[in-house]
């Protein structure tokens, strides 16, 4: 029970993760290691306090004759927000292991390696409090989706994994650049130190340094969660990743793209353009997401344009920027990863059972696969915000923290969103489920596999709980948020 | 009648956009939810701009509310421009961080 | 002194804008990841420069150097430390990115972007 367990969030992954790269030639054994790691994985946050670690004991220093105080080595900071977001996060990846472990009976080592690789970058993101650490990490993470994209078995992945790459590698420079005017301005990489640095008046926020430096960490950021124009690689994305690892990839998505904009909300909230530049690229995420699913007609890149339009919703309660605001936008961003993951196993069972991803030849699938069709119609329901399931709390959160705000448009568009996502939803499920089987279709005889049935269930029972209680994680959120201002 | 045959118009190229399969109507009328989507939200969001000055947001959306209905099968246009194409990815990619550059340098003094 | 650190900055601008206009304007994928290349190293030449030091001395404390010497006229060390591991990184997404475009290649018979990354191109985006 102490703050040593902090590292270990980060290390534990990254030691399985080169583990079971180096021991690929045993099979039983990669999988015995991976799922043990994943079920710790959720355990740690309990077991561990809230607080700081920092990295080779170099403790803070106080400065004698400004009072300031320097941290001269990387700090992670445990918190409430962190807990939630691990926690989830490691339930998820244990699920997506057991689904990949049960459906190949010769598990890939460098596969799961490029897994737990992403866990790790992942979780390292929320903790940092080192604004070059996020950058490493950041990096990390890129390179292990690409990874995971390049290793799935599905036509022209290839291609997306290096278009993928090529953005990133134009993205990411970006954020070192921004990087770099905040160190040639404060002289510091620390959060913390650079926080301070803008309060007690040593950087003048009206400062063209300083705002490029925003501008530039923003562009990074709009690369790392897939806001507009990013919107097309990062669907592609999805819909080019085995159905498992997509469900991992958006959760990478909606994680990294909250601890970004976080730590960019810590620095840069004082410049207003910030928040107002937040707003608008949500808004423009969320038109273009839902408009791009309704004219698609493979249900995988719909489901992938439908999370990033979700995505929106995030950024739009985190730009408002109040406290009700940005818990109602970080409890989104915990619904999302669970719903949008849901989605993605419940369609991606479908593909594997039917051979076919096109909606235009499917149809009359209720009949052969029931079980699969009543929770994909719930997930899809609970994406679209149907009382009395979580997205519905999240989204009423957002309407009226958008209207207390003096937004009464956002509110509107956010509704009309919603609407526009039950109609993309309602198209998919009649398409593929309710009417006439076309006779072009082939079912064959294989069963739903259970692991994939049993993960859907698991994120039914959290999706109904956080619907009727969405207490459990909003006092802790809302909490941060107050935290935050 | 003219804004009639302008839908009607419309609905019909909608069917070049599905190339290499049978056009059902779930799909046309998802495109047309899409079309009025896309009309709908942008004037919502061009609303925006009352909080800089009301005069300027009102002459805003009524120009982009013509500009929208008068270039009316809007979705094939949005269709190829967010298309898998890297260029087109990269060229959107780099426009978008001029966008920013400006409007962080020259715009953070009017919000 | 300015002079040395103004032509370095002026560098690493020319390097940042000269990838990006090889990232728009360049067909030819190898072209284009070497220009991509470019943006990453001119970010790193800026980075460095920020640490630059007129009459600066190597950030190393060594046995018989005086302390307040050291305090007065060492380099900033952190900038360096910084763009080494930013190296590290480019490197591999550099290695990725190459490695991508041989299989494509091999895939395609061509290195033109607008052929293999088009997305309506006959092996690609076919499922649309």
């Amino acid at each position: 029970m102490s703050e040593l367990w902090i590292p270990l969030m980060v290390v534990i992954p990254l030691i399985c993760a080169l583990f079971v790269s180096a021991l690929s030639r045993f099979n039983k054994t990669i999988k015995v290691i991976a799922l043990v790691v994943a079920i710790v994985i959720p355990i740690i946050p309990f077991l561990s306090n809230y607080g700081l670690h920092i990295f080779g004991g170099f403790l803070p220093m106080t400065d004698s004759i400004t009072g300031m105080v320097y941290h001269p080595s990387i700090v992670y900071s445990f918190g409430v927000l962190q807990k939630i977001f691990i926690v989830i996060l490691g339930i998820l990846a244990f699920l997506v292991l057991l689904i990949y472990i049960n459906k190949y009976k010769k598990a890939s080592g460098p596969y799961i390696f490029l897994l737990f690789m992403g866990i790790a970058a992942v979780t390292a993101l929320l903790l940092t409090d080192d604004i070059f650490n996020m950058f490493v990490f950041f990096e990390i993470l890129a390179l292990a989706q690409v990874g995971i994209v390049a290793a799935s078995s599905l036509d022209n992945n290839y291609e997306m994994a290096l278009k993928y790459m090529i953005l990133g590698a134009i993205g990411s420079p970006m954020i070192l650049l921004g990087v770099g005017f905040l160190l040639a301005i404060t002289g510091s990489v620390n959060i913390t130190d650079i926080v301070a640095a803008i309060r007690m008046g040593k950087v003048a926020i009206t400062s063209p340094v300083f705002l490029m430096s925003c501008g530039l960490i923003f562009f990074g950021w709009l690369y790392a969660s897939g806001l507009p124009p990013f919107h097309t690689i990062k669907s592609g994305m999805y819909s080019k990743a085995e159905p498992h690892a997509s469900a991992l990839l958006q959760a990478f998505t909606v994680i990294s793209m909250v601890s970004i904009i976080l730590i960019m909300f810590r620095i840069y909230s004082a410049v207003p353009i910030f928040e107002a530049l937040l707003v608008v690229f949500s808004a423009i995420a969320m038109i273009l997401g839902v408009t791009m699913a309704l004219t698609q007609t493979d249900y995988r890149r719909m489901i992938g344009f439908l999370a990033v339009g979700e995505l929106g919703f995030i950024g739009l309660g985190i730009g408002l920027g109040t406290q009700f605001a940005i818990t109602a936008g970080l409890f989104q961003a915990v619904n999302e990863i669970i719903i949008t993951a849901s989605l993605f196993i419940g369609f991606g069972a479908i593909a594997y059972l039917s051979g076919e991803t096109d909606t235009r030849k499917m149809g009359g699938l209720i009949g052969y696969y029931p079980k699969i069709a009543i929770l994909v119609l719930i997930s899809g329901l609970a994406m679209a915000g149907v009382p009395p399931l979580n997205g519905f709390q999240s989204k009423l959160m957002l309407v009226q923290a958008s209207l207390s705000c003096g937004y009464p448009e956002l509110s509107l568009l956010a509704i009309i969103v919603s609407i526009a996502t039950f109609v993309v939803f309602v198209k998919a499920f009649y398409t593929m489920f309710l009417r006439p089987k076309p006779n072009t279709l082939k079912i064959s005889n294989k069963k739903a596999p259970k692991s994939m049935v049993f993960a859907m269930v698991v994120f039914l029972i959290i999706i109904i709980v956080l619907g009727f209680f969405p207490g459990i994680v909003t006092t802790g959120i809302s909490q941060f948020a107050g935290g935050l201002l | 009648m003219w804004l009639y045959d302008k839908f009607f118009e419309a609905v019909k190229k909608f069917k070049q956009l599905f190339s290499g399969g049978p056009v059902s109507n779930s799909d046309v009328s998802g495109t047309l939810a899409a079309e009025f989507l896309l009309i709908v939200s942008f004037c919502l969001v061009a609303l925006l701009i009352r909080h800089v000055n009301i005069l300027l947001s009102g002459i805003v959306v009524l120009i982009l509310a013509i500009i929208l209905v008068v270039n009316m099968p809007l979705i094939p246009k949005f269709k190829s421009e967010q298309e898998d194409s890297l260029n087109k990815m990269i060229f959107y990619g780099i426009l978008t961080l001029a966008i920013i550059i400006v409007f962080i340098y020259w715009g953070s003094a009017y919000v | 002194m300015l002079f040395t650190q103004l032509s370095v900055l002026i560098t690493a601008g020319v390097l940042i804008i000269i990838g990006l206009l090889a990232a728009i304007f360049i067909d030819n994928i190898i072209k284009k990841i070497i220009g991509i290349a470019f943006i990453e190293e001119g970010v790193n030449l800026f980075i460095i420069a920020i640490g630059y030091r007129p009459g600066g001395i190597v950030p190393i404390i060594m046995p018989n150097v005086d302390k307040a010497y050291y305090a007065a006229n060492a380099a900033y060390p952190l900038p360096f430390g910084l763009v080494l591991t930013s190296i590290v990184i480019g490197a591999s997404t550099l290695a990725v990115m190459l490695a991508l475009a041989m299989v494509l290649y091999k895939k395609y018979g061509t290195l033109s972007t607008s052929v293999m990354l088009s997305g309506n191109s006959k092996g690609e985006g076919k499922d649309e």
